[in-house]
């Protein structure tokens, strides 16, 4: 009896239920910061809306002389980089994933796939100063019109930082291939490209699909490469050589502006933007994931 | 599939290699090459003597060590801030939730993790233009204000690493503590969270790296150009990253263009030592936990 | 007696500097079923994987000595040294088919499934590629159970069922030699039953090496026994 009752097995066993609920408040906490940022974007941007109607401002030209605070512009900037970006990217990240998983030996793969780690220690800054050093003379001189501070060098520098994200994605999306397929391939004399045409890229299409938007999602969030190689002029971009702005690097701008004016509150309007945009993004890739575990096996 | 196709993706993927590691190959031996001059004492410490900047007699001027030290306080609050939260919500997620609140608050940390970082820093800056109309006109962006809004940022890495290396604790291990009797709290706490602090710990690494190279959250939330070394709360702050921002526009000579080079070259030195640590850390952290007393 | 067909000749096997096989000389006759037999851990799948060179996928293995088989038909040379540098692994493995302890279909259709080694091989042509396929599923045995569902996925199938799938996928080459780890091991009895009485008619036009844990099994089907011992 002494030792059932040291064992608490008595009534409300006092740290449980406090402990509990220390953890659900941290966790409501957390994700409450989430709903608190989408908040103060709309609150804050709303005079904005209500000041002109609101599809004046997502598809209208900027032109704050004239009273015409649409972000229109922006948005194509961040389209027009982000697209071009995983355009250059995605053929390439999928094609060094493919040889590092599948393709390489196992010593030459161990040593790429550091290499790999290794670019994603590597901060944005760092990319975007060496690209305006390095990448904007180098576009200038093959373009051979405007600064070289375009949109064409920002989706280089841009490609460049997404790329080991989207690498890795990749190979663990490969790496969960069954190993008896392997096996089954191997014995049927397939070659390894056989194995990784035939076998791991159809089977890998939903974590590929999801690893793309994700690296999609990280293109458009990017700020300092934008804000320092696109050129941040305010117009729709004609021409990958065109200089644009995208909606971090107005709002990197803009907020050093008087916080009472209109332009200044354009920016929590592309804060909104920027978020949604992210929201469509993680609830694609949460979808997509939900699906394949779901369906392990797809019909050919 | 012939010959030729089976070539020609075997050399495609290659190539994409090739391109994308010779790519980053080239910038960072860019960096080298044009940091390499500025590499000196000179550069922290610019015209101070080095043991007079240590022991703050006296103020850098031209060198980065106010910089550094910034970024130095920015992570040791932010990661402060963040750490025990993170922990809590991420043993929640892991032991104490139902399906129901995993995929509700799964879906808003993922969203937390994938928010571009200016706007976490748009976030901050419109709190604190807010308590500064409402509450004091003392309230300005600086380095608590920073702290904070990069604390925000790497609480999803601090949860959600948490919540994976609580989750991948073996059954055998999981199940040891409560054939014993103990109770949730006490299996968390005396077996789950040992077994799995390492990976915790990894995560903690990723949100210090996190801290030490973000930009764009500061940039919004108090780093300034120049401050001198950090000493308040409530004012604002130099930090490394946006040093070499500053330098990328306002540089006005080729020698502090090479001072921003040499920046870049420290920044990058930090990041490559927390990376390794974190994996050293990792592998030995294991051994004192799994084999000694 | 049946010529030989396969023969190993001072074989060491290495793993990592462990020794797993040590001076092997071993025969395997034609047309007929030798099993392998050995006490657990003692390097019998390893031994397999050395007939199809499947032992090379390893990272760590390595091997001394040789393998020699002896092809027929257009392949008729005499003994090859398998491991030879100007061997092709590849092509070894069309004539050299293997079936796994635990069944292994591709995440395709049960057609596609029995095709795939085909189109490995580059034969396309719709015609062919259909007769072959039917051919290797009749000679399994299981025609009359998936017919009307070649479409299907393949994971529809019962464990029994799948692994006569992954036999005939094995057999769509026409394979000389057919390498059989434990094939009945995951199956039920009378699974076991239909796959044993297909090997011994397979035995006709092909040499089948098989392991086996299983006593009564070795001694109903096996016409010859290699014992790997330390």
């Amino acid at each position: 009896m002494a030792v059932l009752q040291h064992i608490g097995w008595g009534k409300g066993y006092s740290p449980e239920i406090p402990a509990r609920a220390i953890f659900f408040l941290s966790a409501l906490f957390c994700s409450s910061i989430v709903v608190l940022i989408l908040g103060f974007m709309v609150l804050t941007g709303l005079p904005l809306i209500e000041h002109g109607q609101w599809v004046n401002i997502l598809t209208g030209d900027w032109n704050p002389a004239r009273q015409s605070y649409g972000i229109w512009p922006m948005v194509l900037g961040t389209l027009w980089i982000s697209f071009t970006a995983m355009a250059i990217s995605f053929p390439l990240s999928l094609g060094c994933a493919s040889f590092i998983s599948i393709l390489a030996n196992h010593r030459t793969a161990a040593i790429l796939k550091g290499c790999v780690g290794i670019m994603t220690g590597v901060p944005t800054i760092i990319y975007a100063f060496a690209g305006v050093f390095f990448m904007v003379p180098f576009i200038r001189t093959i373009g051979e019109t405007g600064s070289g501070m375009c949109i064409l060098t920002a989706s280089l520098v841009v490609a460049i930082l997404i790329s080991p994200t989207m690498i890795l994605f990749f190979m663990a999306s490969f790496d969960n291939v069954p190993s008896a397929l392997f096996d089954a391939v191997a014995a049927l004399g397939g070659s390894k490209v056989q194995m990784l045409v035939y076998i791991v890229i159809p089977a890998c299409k939903k974590g590929i699909i999801t690893g793309v938007f994700l690296a999609f999602g990280r293109a458009v969030g990017d700020t300092l490469i934008a804000l320092m190689i696109a050129g941040n002029a305010v117009q729709r971009p004609d021409s990958l050589f065109d200089s644009a702005r995208t909606l971090t690097s107005h709002i990197a701008l803009v907020s050093a502006a008087d916080f009472a004016s209109m332009e200044f509150k354009s920016i929590f309007v592309c804060g909104t933007v920027l978020y949604m945009i992210t929201t469509v993004v993680i609830l694609i890739a949460r979808a997509m994931e939900h699906n394949y575990t779901g369906k392990e096996n797809s019909d050919e | 599939m012939n010959r030729w196709g089976e070539r020609a993706v075997y050399g495609l993927t290659v190539m994409g290699c090739a391109i994308i590691l010779g790519s980053f190959a080239a910038l960072v031996s860019y960096l080298m090459f044009k940091g390499f001059t500025a590499l000196n004492l000179s550069l922290i410490f610019g015209s101070t003597p080095m043991v007079d900047a240590l022991f703050l007699r006296r103020e850098v001027f031209d060198g980065i060590f106010p910089a550094m030290a910034g970024t130095f306080t920015l992570i040791v609050l932010a990661v402060t801030a963040a750490v025990p939260v993170g922990l809590l919500a991420g043993i929640y997620m892991a032991e104490y939730s139902n399906a129901f609140t995993k995929k509700v608050f799964g879906f808003l940390f993922d969203l937390l993790s994938a928010i571009p970082s200016i706007v976490v820093g748009l976030f901050g800056f419109s709190v604190i233009l807010f308590l500064h109309k409402h509450v004091s006109e003392a309230l300005v962006p600086s380095l608590i204000v920073s702290a904070l809004s990069l604390a925000f940022l790497v609480l999803p890495y601090i949860v959600r690493t948490t919540q994976i290396a609580i989750e991948t604790v073996p059954q055998s291990v999981r199940i040891t503590g409560i054939a014993l009797g103990a109770t949730p709290l006490q299996n968390t706490i005396h077996c789950l969270i040992p077994h799995s602090f390492t990976a915790i710990l990894g995560g903690v690494i990723l949100a210090v790296g996190r801290c030490a190279e973000d930009t764009a959250v500061i940039m919004l939330t108090g780093a300034v150009a120049s401050a001198g070394m950090p000493h308040s709360l409530f004012k604002g702050f130099e930090a490394l990253p946006f040093y070499i921002y500053y330098i990328s526009s306002q540089y006005s000579s080729e020698a502090e263009l090479a001072k921003g080079f040499g920046a870049c070259i420290v920044l990058l030195f930090i990041c490559a030592a927390l990376f390794t640590a974190a994996a050293l850390i990792q592998k030995k952290a294991r051994h004192i936990l799994l084999y000694t007393r | 007696m049946n010529c030989s067909k396969i023969k190993t000749s001072n074989l060491d096997f290495f793993y990592k500097d462990h020794q797993v096989l040590s001076q092997v000389n071993a025969t395997i006759p034609e047309n007929a079923i030798t099993g392998i037999v050995g006490h657990s851990g003692i390097g019998k799948s390893t031994f397999l994987s050395l007939f199809n060179r499947l032992w090379e996928n390893i990272p760590g293995a390595a091997i001394k000595g040789k393998v020699l088989i002896r092809f027929s038909g257009d392949r008729e040379q005499g003994f090859c040294d398998i491991n030879a540098p100007d061997f092709s692994a590849l092509e070894l493995r069309r004539a050299v088919g293997m079936v796994f302890q635990t069944p292994n279909p591709l995440p395709m259709s049960i057609f596609k499934n029995v095709s795939f080694p085909l189109k490995l091989a580059g034969i396309n042509r719709k015609k062919e590629v259909n007769e072959l396929v039917k051919r290797a599923i009749k000679a399994c045995g299981l025609w009359p159970e998936v017919k009307e569902r070649l479409d299907k996925r393949a994971s529809i199938l019962s464990g029994g069922q799948q692994q006569r799938l992954c036999m005939a996928r094995a057999l769509v080459m026409n394979p000389e030699i057919l390498l059989l780890d434990e094939p009945t091991s995951s199956l039920d009895p009378a699974s076991e039953e239909k796959i044993e009485q297909l090997m011994v008619d397979l035995k006709k036009k092909c040499t089948l090496v098989m392991v086996s844990h299983n006593q009564d099994q070795v001694k109903r089907i096996c016409d010859h026994v290699i014992e790997l011992g330390i």
